[in-house]
């Protein structure tokens, strides 16, 4: 019976480890939200994207999330600025910026904290349910 | 003599263990709320009623529980009537675009009422423990 209820605490345990790789993404894209690049013609930070998915794990007998890959946002285009003083200005003082939008990752960083908190809830009610039954000793 | 061999006590260790194995199902599809193509699971139901009319012929067999027939033409067989089985949900309430079925409200309550019924067999144990125990004498 305690077999099942730890398989759940590693379930939820599983979920909140891939939400936090997530939020790690997420904070290091609005750490380098603006970061330049160095010279002309060479490309600012892009934005990384994580994705999940969900595998069985044997052991288990139940499908965890694991974080499938962290890649590139090759999709938005990098945001221009004008600032003719800077290094890595081109000939007519535009400046490639990271395709970083703090709004969406504002948005992304708070869904990642959500789910993280119902995984939470799920760890703490199945924790209270196994001491619950443990109490039955006394 | 253990308190495993008395029909009751059987009735809820087998609705202990159902709620435990459902908690897993519900843990696992908070888990994947945000993995794409995830559809949540839950357990088919199970007939606990059987389980009753089971402990009160005092059969010694441990009871067994029912498939959740989700077609007119399903006849239950004795044979694999023992196990609450895991399922993809058919109907459900909201998909993502990215195709993912987890509607967090309906797990959260889901959560909530296994353990309000867990919490019961607890206590139902609790007191039918008490019982034996003054019975014994050694309160």
């Amino acid at each position: 019976m305690s077999d099942t209820m730890f398989s759940t605490l590693a379930v939820s345990s599983a979920g909140m480890r891939a939400q936090s790789e997530r939020v790690r993404v997420i904070s290091q894209n609005i750490a380098n939200s603006d970061t330049s690049p160095e010279k002309p013609g060479e490309d600012p930070y892009r934005r990384q994207l994580i994705t999940f998915k969900s595998q069985l794990d044997k052991n288990l007998g139940a499908e965890v999330v694991k974080v499938k890959n962290v890649t590139e946002d090759q999709k938005s285009d990098f945001r221009i600025k004008y600032m003719p003083g800077h290094p890595a200005a081109d000939a007519d003082g535009y400046v490639k910026m990271p395709n970083v939008n703090s709004l969406v990752e504002t948005m992304d960083m708070r869904e990642a904290t959500r789910s993280y908190e119902a995984n939470m809830g799920m760890f703490t009610q199945s924790r209270d349910m196994m001491n619950r039954t443990i109490d039955l000793l006394r | 003599m253990t308190t495993e061999n008395i029909g009751l006590f059987q009735a809820m260790n087998a609705k202990m263990q159902y709620l435990d194995q459902r908690q897993k199902v519900i843990s696992q599809n908070i888990a994947n709320a945000d993995t794409p193509d995830y559809k949540p699971r839950d357990l088919t139901n199970v007939d606990f009623g059987t389980v009753l009319k089971n402990v009160q012929k005092n059969s010694s067999q441990v009871p067994s529980v029912r498939m959740a027939a989700t077609d007119a033409s399903h006849l239950p067989t004795p044979s694999d009537i023992n196990n609450a089985r895991v399922h993809k949900q058919k109907m459900v309430y909201e998909t993502a675009p990215d195709k993912n079925g987890v509607v967090m409200e309906e797990q959260l309550v889901k959560a909530n009422d296994v353990q309000m019924n867990y919490n019961l067999m607890l206590n139902l144990y609790k007191s039918n423990m008490d019982m034996m125990k003054s019975a014994l004498g050694r309160r």
